[in-house]
Order: structure tokens, then C-alpha cells, then sequence
């Protein structure tokens, strides 16, 4: 068994879902984090996330007078973050490389913040309900 | 590769973060969680506060960089004082980024 969690855009979580029903593994769970990656956060590009609120840019944007120089390099430095949805499922060896072709090929847009895919080994599971293990209880 | 999670106090969450962007390790997922620990929460007068707000950070690093973030992450989360947090260190077998498809972090 593998864990599969994936970090993807906001917008592309209702395509995500049903690219995931149609090859048989529905289950999964979603939650909402901030990340950032080697852009330091700093991603700007309204089109590709239409619900990042206008004045998230900011502070990336000043003009560089002296004045706006100065502000900068006076105020308290911050971390940005950009808001994105983690998905996590547990599914059995062999369908994990076809899973995660399938995300990153719905996922996919070419610019930074696509997201990422992490794999880890998981060594048990059980239904809370039934009592099944491991296979029986993921399948 | 090593996926590191640490819970650590919301308020130190600026701090380490800055700290491991200037180390070189930018990259990292954050997300609220609630949780307690050993002193099963924290009683202040006859007010009993059965789970605290935490931060949990979330990064995937290479094996040798480990030990790096986690000394950094311990350096500047800590206070001393109860309810500084935990690591956790695992394993990760693979890693895609979707912008290329290739199996680099």
C-alpha cells in the first residue's frame, strides 16, 4: 500500500475528483493548506487562480523609489503564502503510477504552482466499520 | 527523500518559516491543526483548554538535508516552555512535480 498526497490547485480539485472516480479509486480526502515553493510564495497571476483576492500581490509589487525602498527594507519581513487543496489516499502498489499520471495530467498548466506529488509507504489499514485489514479494507 | 512534519506553535510559524527560506528551503506546506500533548492541554485557573492551536508544517526534503531542517525548525520553535511541538520524520518513496511531470522534487 502507498499514500498518494497531492498538492494541487484550488480550481482544478473538481476535475481532479473526476479523473480519480472514472478510474475506480473515489476515496480520497481533501484539505485545505497554504504552500509555497521556490517562488517563495511570490506567484502573481490572477488567471490561473481567479479566487486569490486582488491585493495579494502587494507587497511583492512596490515600485522601487526610494521611498517604497525604504518601506520595504523598514517593515518586518513576511512569508507569502498561496492557498491550495492537499489531497491524500491510500491505494494498493501496482495502480499508483497510473493515479499519479492521471492527477498530473488534469493538473498540468505549464506555469509554476502546479503543485507536487509525494509517495510513502504505508503498513497497514483498517475499516473502522468491519474490521477488514490492509487489502480488503482499502479496496 | 523525507517528508518532515512539524507541529510547532502558530506564533514562532513566521519565524522558522523566514529562517529555513534563508537556509535555502523555501518550499513547505502549512495547515492549522488542534491537538495536545502529554499535559493533556492546558488548565489556566478553572478554565481547562482540552486542545491547543497549533501549526503543522509539512516539507519533503532530500536524506541529507534532514537533519539540517529539522535542526533549524528545532532552533527556532523552541521556547522552553511546555507546548513547543513535535517532528516527525518519514519516508517518501517518490516524488512528481506536475508542472514537468518528471520525478524531481
Amino acid at each position: 500500500m502507498k499514500e498518494i498526497t497531492a498538492i494541487i490547485r484550488r480550481d482544478k480539485l473538481p476535475d481532479t475528483k473526476k479523473v480519480l472516480d472514472e478510474l475506480g479509486y473515489p476515496s480520497v480526502s481533501i484539505q485545505s493548506v497554504d504552500g509555497r515553493g521556490k517562488q517563495k510564495g511570490a506567484v502573481c497571476d490572477n488567471d490561473l487562480d481567479p479566487e486569490l483576492p486582488d491585493n495579494y500581490c502587494m507587497s511583492v509589487k512596490l515600485k522601487p523609489t526610494p521611498s517604497t525602498y525604504a518601506l520595504e527594507h523598514t517593515l518586518p519581513k513576511v512569508a507569502l503564502f498561496v492557498p491550495k487543496r492537499m489531497l491524500t489516499m491510500v491505494v494498493p502498489d501496482d495502480v499508483v503510477s497510473k493515479i499519479v499520471k492521471s492527477i498530473i495530467k488534469v493538473n498540468q498548466t505549464g506555469k509554476t504552482g502546479d503543485g507536487k506529488i509525494f509517495i510513502s509507504p504505508v503498513e497497514s489499514a483498517l475499516r473502522v466499520r468491519t474490521g477488514e485489514i490492509d487489502g480488503e479494507a482499502i479496496s | 527523500m523525507k517528508m518532515i512534519r512539524a507541529f510547532i506553535r502558530p506564533e514562532k510559524e513566521q519565524e522558522v518559516v523566514l529562517a529555513l527560506e534563508g537556509s535555502g528551503f523555501p518550499s513547505l506546506t502549512k495547515m492549522p491543526v488542534f491537538g495536545r500533548g502529554k499535559q493533556k492541554g492546558l488548565q489556566v485557573g478553572p478554565v481547562h483548554y482540552d486542545e491547543l492551536p497549533k501549526t503543522l508544517i509539512m516539507m519533503v526534503v532530500d536524506d541529507e538535508d534532514a537533519a539540517k531542517v529539522i535542526g533549524i525548525i528545532n532552533d527556532k520553535a523552541r521556547t522552553g516552555f511546555i507546548g513547543d511541538g513535535k517532528i516527525f520524520t518519514s519516508p517518501v518513496d517518490g516524488v512528481y512535480t506536475v508542472r514537468t511531470g518528471e520525478a524531481v522534487l
